[in-house]
């Protein structure tokens, strides 16, 4: 019998706001899906799209990226640079066929613990229902074949 | 006088005055349709000058050579609209000094020659400024709207069908005028971003990667289409993004020598209707 799906997410966040936020939801003992793994940056203008790619060619099933609300970013604006990339990049991820469903944007403060671990449940729960990423595995699989000459 | 001649004079007369030290402009190819570029420095070759319907090549690249505009004197160019628009992207990100290029501008609609009047930059915005508001047309407009249609996993299918054929020559890059990077980030292999081997992986990761690198800066000269060897459809990503651009901000790449770059600038208001 195989295992249950269990999804993969792969989380970039910046540190002053969002993982703040992870780390409020911890201390005040909030119970979220433990499908994340959480990669901590200096600022949202830090997350740069070669992350996403780099996390689907792990084999990440879906991917949050998350950081300070508008106005709030501790560099000022990093988060509305990041903001404009983040529209052209998920344009171009959508034209080529990768799902926008697989890839969520979120602003979380330093205060929204309950925001953090109700958005973990929910992005855990429709990555889930939309299963593994296949089509992006089949690729990564084609590189792993042993060379046969 | 024909256009060909008027502009072979033009190019002569600079040269003979020093007012430019190199002219970049089209010569004859290995076939009686192909164009090669020509680099001329003396009077005597502006002979060997041709401009006709073939010259489709975006020369603009070339301007970035490095150190052809470190001595600080003038080099002229033979420049369509995209050209034009390609030089007002260099200029806008430092590449280069516009008022070192002396443009000679000419224009092909349905394939007919057209002088263009204007030598520096400024003398194009009205025109660049027009281009903005028509609907270009482009070869697989049919195509895109298909492709738009499509599910996910039809459109996954499609590139992954096109990017397979992809052999990673980088011929795309060294053909557009706006790929300028000394190390472009599918040669770092500390981090190593881009799978390199020949598979569908890297191939996928790679054309995402230059699209993404050009969204807001392309001009749609079709360089990158026309060089690449197993005729994956470039130009369709290209208008995509061109499109998004536009649609998103208002932006349409070279319209000015100081036009801000897109993703090095913001509006507080930007839309942000996908972020939770
Ligand atoms: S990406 Fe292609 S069409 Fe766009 S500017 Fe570069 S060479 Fe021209
Ligand atoms: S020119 Fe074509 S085959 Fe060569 S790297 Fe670019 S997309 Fe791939």
């Amino acid at each position: 019998m195989s295992e249950p799906f269990e999804p993969k997410i792969t989380a970039f966040v910046c540190t002053y706001c969002t993982y703040a936020g992870a780390d409020l939801a911890g201390t005040s003992r909030l119970k979220y899906a433990p499908n994340v793994r959480i990669i901590r940056l200096p600022c949202t203008g830090r997350i740069s799209p070669m992350f996403i790619l780099k996390a689907l060619q792990k084999g990440a099933d879906g991917i949050l990226i998350s950081g300070c609300h508008p106005g709030d970013c501790h560099f000022t604006h990093g988060n509305y640079h990041a903001r404009r990339r983040w529209m052209v990049f998920r344009a171009l991820l959508s034209f080529t066929g990768i799902p926008e469903e697989r890839i969520k944007y979120s602003w979380i403060s330093a205060a929204e613990g309950l925001k953090f671990a109700d958005l973990i449940n929910n992005i855990t729960e429709d990555i889930r229902k939309l299963g593994p990423f296949d089509q992006y595995h089949k690729l990564i699989e084609e590189t792993q074949a042993q060379a046969s000459l | 006088m024909s256009i060909e001649q008027q502009y072979r004079t033009r190019a002569k007369e600079l040269l003979s005055a020093g007012e430019v030290k190199m002219v970049i402009g089209y010569g004859a190819g290995t076939t009686a349709e192909r164009r090669r570029p020509l680099f001329i420095t003396s009077p005597d070759e502006t002979e060997r000058l041709v401009l006709d319907s073939a010259c489709i090549a975006n020369l603009s690249g070339y301007l970035v050579t490095e150190g052809l505009l470190s001595d600080e004197k003038r080099v002229a160019v033979f420049l369509r609209p995209e050209g034009i628009r390609a030089l007002n992207v260099l200029a806008a990100e430092a590449q280069l000094d516009p008022l070192q290029v002396v443009i000679i501008g000419f224009d092909l609609p349905k394939g007919e020659l057209k002088a263009l009047q204007g030598s520096s930059v400024d003398d194009f915005t009205a025109l660049l400024g027009a281009l903005k508001e028509s609907t270009p047309d482009v070869d697989g407009r049919e195509l895109l709207e298909k492709i738009e249609k499509m599910s996910p996993e039809e459109r996954f299918a499609f590139w992954q069908e096109e990017f397979s054929k992809c052999i990673k020559c980088y011929a795309c890059r060294q053909a557009c005028p706006m790929c300028y990077c000394r190390r472009c980030i599918v040669d770092s292999n500390q981090p190593q971003w881009v799978n390199t081997s020949s598979h569908t992986l890297g191939n996928f990761e790679w054309n995402i990667v230059r699209a993404f690198h050009l969204s807001g800066r392309c001009v749609e000269c079709g360089n990158c289409d026309r060089a690449c060897p197993v005729n994956i459809p470039l130009r369709l990503i290209n208008r995509k993004m061109a499109q998004e651009v536009l649609d998103s901000f208002n932006h349409f790449a070279g319209t000015s020598k100081t036009q801000e770059p897109v993703l090095a600038s913001f509006k507080k208001d930007d839309s942000e209707t996908f972020i939770l």
